[in-house]
């Protein structure tokens, strides 16, 4: 229900019918949207404005392009990424209506381990917020048996679906302006006019490339490379070596930013993020014992399934045009993190914008630019704060403060935990960069931190810490 | 470890990547073809015809030159051959076979109606010449083959047209005079001469002819239809199908009485008995398996049936019953599927005491055909199959192909013929045997997507109305695709195994691995960079069409 959503956006709509008539560029009874891309960001586009059009009478054709299948198995049918939504996130989307269902949204990931050459440490669920859950973007991995879970991709496009949008089994190979309208063509040769395209096509395919021109002085956004990978290893075997935690790696290995071990059911995903993941980082990181000492016997299994996405680390500039928007990757997202989030909250401003002013350049320049230059801002924090953490992922001395503050924090439950907090946030991206460095700013975290450095590098001071490998290898 | 068997570790040792490869494949269509028809690519011109620049019409003249070089009849075949290359066709599943026969015809016509000649090879003109008894689908084809290589042909035919069985049994309903005038009339335009009422053993020597020409090719049927053998056979009113058909076709009526009763299962068997309730007899066909086992296409069974043709399944005759010389009928013999025989089919076992009388004026036999020639040497069955090579090799200078090396469809002995001609001009230059054309990989069933393909039904099949099928007996029943319908066919090959542009791999490679070729065209639209390529298998998986594959020991 409208009614229910935070922001309230069924009263903006009465207000928006008077706004309406001030666009240049206003939808009609009867417009026609082609949505390019039928991944969380394509998907929630249509549903919202579907929902949104609705609440103010206006009868939409809106065409979903989405030639691929996510009920397939393996890369084919994936839309690629660790697949870690919080909690969050999760219960954000219920009150927009969108309730995942259990064989969607993989629940019971309780904690994060961290793992670094100086020890390893647990940071349990903070009270504020329940839980991680991971979801399969496709429907598992290549080659795996039909599991009891579904593609969390496939969810969203059936609930356009149901709420109305067609599902257009065809892949666009482009799209141009043509007099008043926006001209969308398929592989097969087929076109249609549409008064509005929508780019949700993400940064994994050709199209937004191609289309570089469309949109005047337009930048796409910029890319750099990462790496899933899927193990096989059975519930038994996750049990007894992952537990129900995400494993997060902080190791000194140069363009290396983040790696991360996920369990689902019988598979854990892997994944790497940084600078241009090669296989020299590769090699380095499966050669760290850290990582070894993550899976049965020591043994890092051959992965059953692998691909190199390419994420978005700068903003398409600007991500519209006239009778054009682009949402989700293929405009702006969230620094490595909450990729999903970040679709979510472009496709409602997108929708919003569209349902409630017009689609002109103008109306996106003025409702929906504001949100994407916010997250672009939080992106800059969050570079800052990456850098950090790989300053901190360098110096030994640091990464021993580090787990020893996270260690103390663990132990004492009533006492606040910044440090826990801190990496909770950066690592399930439930809190934008700016806040996360905020809170590095207060003066008990800097003190604590400060104790925790001395503390942890005086070499007497280690017996009640985890045990430092690093130390016995010595 | 639950995951026992696995290959273990990651590094360089142990293959790490799935690298991708483009590889063109046979697909089922013409593995299916007994002339390795290159269906796939006749319809592909069409298909694609705006990517490559096409007109319409040019599209159409090409796909026709394509499917002329290896069958100069597509309009003769489009009407007659029983297609089992729509059997296995990937599209069967999703939304039926592609309507490849009723294409076949299409363009078929449309190069009649257009004139188009057959295309040569651009070969010099030689002297070795070539001679070809008899002039049925093998014969004509080798000549073809022959001709457009640069050889003068000759061909000998012991009745005064060209064309054998396709001519002299295949009932007007089914193949028009002038659609087979038109196909037969093309081979003769080229470098080939025809000569008539010669037959080989009567009328001139094998040897004679040896001598004449640098080489020999013999299509010489088998024209000659088996008896029953029981008793009560020899005398009126017990007629050999392929005679009735052969004198009907010349213009003999021949009175077959009210009831008549067709032996046999296979389609010379049905066209018998099609023509005979033309000829305004009730029809019986007996034959001695069950329907599941006929010989004869599913459709023409299924029109004999609407013709109003009784079947009696599981049924043998046991004698013909007389009136003095005067045909009564014949006491039938009640048959059930007993063992297997070699062939994997049920050979059928007489049931003890379950016999009954059909009566009958008259009784065509239309059980099977053996060679009737003389003057050359076989042996078989019926005493002179002829025994060749697989090209059809008899000697160095002899070679042959059709019914002669035994029983088969009219695209078997196009084939046959072709083969022949490709071997023998080979051998006649010294050159290597071309590669056949299905010795490329076939498509793996598991690796063609229909779910990628847009959702089009096969054209309905235009026919003439049911009731004027008898009424007007001899005009054909099943008529020609539009244009608009051909075109829609043709856009439903999914173009098993070889790149049509549908962009996935080029869209989605995380790698940008793939680049638009200029001159692009069927199976030319991507290059891939090898060394570019990530190993994740996402093109090979999204491939609709089973042409992206993984390279040998990549590690998938």
């Amino acid at each position: 229900m409208i009614t229910r959503t935070t922001d309230g956006f069924g009263q903006l709509g009465e207000r928006s019918q008077a706004l309406r008539s001030k666009s240049s560029m206003p939808l009609r009874d009867g417009s026609r949207i082609a949505v390019i891309g039928a991944g969380p960001a394509g998907s929630m586009f249509s549903y919202f404005l579907l929902n949104m059009a609705e609440s103010v009478a206006l009868d939409l054709q809106v065409d979903l392009y989405e030639p691929r299948h996510f009920c397939h198995r393996g890369p084919a049918g994936c839309n690629h990424c660790g697949g870690v939504v919080s909690e969050s996130l999760v219960q954000r989307l219920a009150t927009e209506g969108i309730a995942l269902p259990d064989d969607v949204v993989q629940r019971g990931l309780e904690s994060y381990t961290l793992h670094m050459d100086v020890g390893d440490v647990e940071i349990a669920t903070p009270l504020h917020e329940s839980r991680i859950a991971a979801i399969y973007r496709g429907n598992g991995p290549r080659n795996s048996e039909p599991m009891d879970t579904h593609s969390f991709d496939g969810y969203l496009q059936q609930l356009a679906s149901e709420k109305g949008a067609r599902i257009v089994r065809q892949l666009v190979s482009d799209v141009r302006k043509h007099d008043d309208a926006m001209q969308v063509e398929c592989a097969d040769g087929s076109v249609d006019d549409y008064d509005l395209v929508v780019l949700a096509s993400g940064v994994n395919s050709r199209l937004a490339k191609s289309l570089e021109d469309l949109a005047e002085e337009h930048v796409s956004p910029a890319l750099t490379k990462t790496f899933i990978c899927e193990f096989r290893l059975g519930k038994e075997v996750i049990r007894e070596t992952l537990g129900p935690s995400m494993h997060v790696f902080l190791l000194d290995i140069p363009r290396l930013e983040f790696a991360a071990l996920i369990p689902k059911g019988d598979y854990a995903t892997l994944c790497l993020l940084g600078d241009d993941i090669d296989e020299e980082l590769m090699d380095r990181f499966f050669g760290s014992p850290e990582v070894a000492r993550c899976f049965p016997g020591g043994v890092i299994p051959r992965h059953i399934c692998h691909c190199y996405p390419r994420i978005n680390i700068r903003t398409a500039r600007p991500p519209f045009g006239d009778r054009l928007v682009m949402v989700g990757d293929s405009g702006t997202t969230r620094l490595f993190k909450d990729g999903i989030g970040a679709a979510y909250r472009t496709a409602k401003a997108a929708a919003r914008t569209v349902a409630f002013h017009g689609v002109s350049a103008d109306d996106f320049r003025e409702h929906y630019w504001p949100l994407c230059k916010k997250i672009d801002a939080d992106n800059r924090v969050g570079k800052f704060v990456f850098w950090v953490g790989s300053l901190v992922q360098r110096a030994r001395f640091a990464r021993r403060g580090v787990l020893s503050m996270v260690a103390r924090e663990q132990q004492q439950s009533a006492a606040p935990r910044r440090m826990s907090g801190v990496l909770w946030d950066l690592f399930s991206g439930s809190a934008p960069y700016t806040d996360v460095f905020l809170r590095t700013l207060h003066p008990a975290y800097v003190g604590s931190l400060v104790r925790n450095l001395v503390a942890a590098n005086l070499p007497d001071k280690n017996r009640d810490l985890p045990r430092d490998p690093g130390e016995e290898r010595a | 470890m639950s995951n026992d068997g696995e290959p273990t570790g990651v590094g360089p040792d142990q293959p790490f990547w799935t690298h991708a490869q483009q590889l063109e494949k046979t697909p089922p269509c013409q593995a299916q073809c007994p002339n390795s028809g290159d269906i796939r690519g006749w319809l592909g011109i069409i298909a694609q015809r705006e990517k490559t620049g096409l007109s319409l019409e040019q599209a159409y003249d090409q796909a026709w030159e394509k499917l002329v070089n290896l069958n100069p009849f597509p309009a003769t075949l489009g009407r007659i051959c029983p297609h089992p290359c729509e059997s296995r066709c990937s599209r069967e599943a999703k939304d039926g076979a592609v309507s490849i026969n009723a294409m076949e015809r299409f363009l078929g016509d449309w190069g009649i109606s257009r004139e188009l000649s057959l295309p040569g090879l651009g070969d010099p003109t030689r002297v070795e010449s070539v001679g070809v008894i008899g002039s049925g689908p093998a014969s004509l084809s080798f000549a073809y083959q022959m001709a457009r290589r640069g050889y003068p042909v000759t061909v000998y035919e012991r009745r005064d047209l060209p064309g054998g069985m396709l001519r002299h049994a295949i009932p007007d309903y089914r193949l028009p005079r002038d659609v087979l005038d038109a196909e037969i009339s093309r081979v003769f335009d080229m470098n080939v001469a025809l000569v008539t009422g010669v037959e080989i053993g009567r009328d001139m020597s094998l040897e004679e002819l040896r001598e004449r020409h640098t080489l020999l090719f013999l299509g010489l049927g088998a024209q000659v239809g088996r008896r029953l053998g029981v008793e009560g056979e020899k005398g009126p009113g017990v007629v050999l199908g392929i005679d009735y058909l052969t004198q009907r076709k010349q213009g003999v009526r021949r009175n077959l009485g009210a009831r008549v009763v067709v032996v046999g299962g296979g389609n010379t068997a049905m066209d018998a008995a099609r023509s005979a309730r033309r000829d305004g007899a009730e029809v019986i066909v007996l034959y001695r398996r069950g329907r599941e086992e006929m010989p004869a296409s599913e459709p023409e069974v299924t029109d004999a049936e609407a013709e109003g043709i009784r079947f009696e399944f599981l049924s043998a005759p046991l004698r013909i019953l007389r009136n003095g010389t005067t045909l009564a009928g014949l006491e039938v013999q009640r048959m059930r599927l007993g063992l297997r025989d070699a062939d994997g089919r049920q050979r059928p076992e007489p049931v003890r005491g379950d016999t009954c009388i059909l009566e009958a004026d008259t009784v065509l036999v239309a059980v099977s055909q053996e060679p009737g020639w003389h003057g050359v040497d076989g042996d078989g069955p019926g005493g002179k199959w002829l025994h060749t090579t697989s090209d059809g090799k008899l000697a160095e200078d002899l070679w042959a192909g059709g019914d002669d090396r035994g029983p088969g469809i009219a695209s078997r002995a196009i084939a046959q013929g072709r083969l022949a001609a490709e071997a023998a001009h080979a051998q006649l230059r010294g050159e290597p045997m071309p590669e056949p054309w299905t010795s490329r990989p076939a498509v793996d069933s598991a690796a063609v997507k229909p779910d990628y393909y847009r959702d089009l039904c096969r054209s309905p099949a235009v026919r003439r109305p049911r009731d004027e099928w008898l009424t007007n007996p001899e005009s054909e029943i099943d008529q020609t695709l539009t244009s608009e319908q051909a075109c829609g066919e043709a856009t439903r090959c999914m173009s098993c195994g070889l790149c049509f542009d549908c962009r996935q791999c080029f869209m989605y490679c995380n790698a940008a691995g793939f680049t638009r070729i200029q001159q692009a065209g069927p199976g030319r639209y991507y290059a891939l960079a090898l060394e570019a390529c990530e190993g994740c298998g996402k093109c090979i998986e999204l491939c609709p069409c089973g042409y992206m594959e993984s390279r040998e020991g990549s590690g998938w």
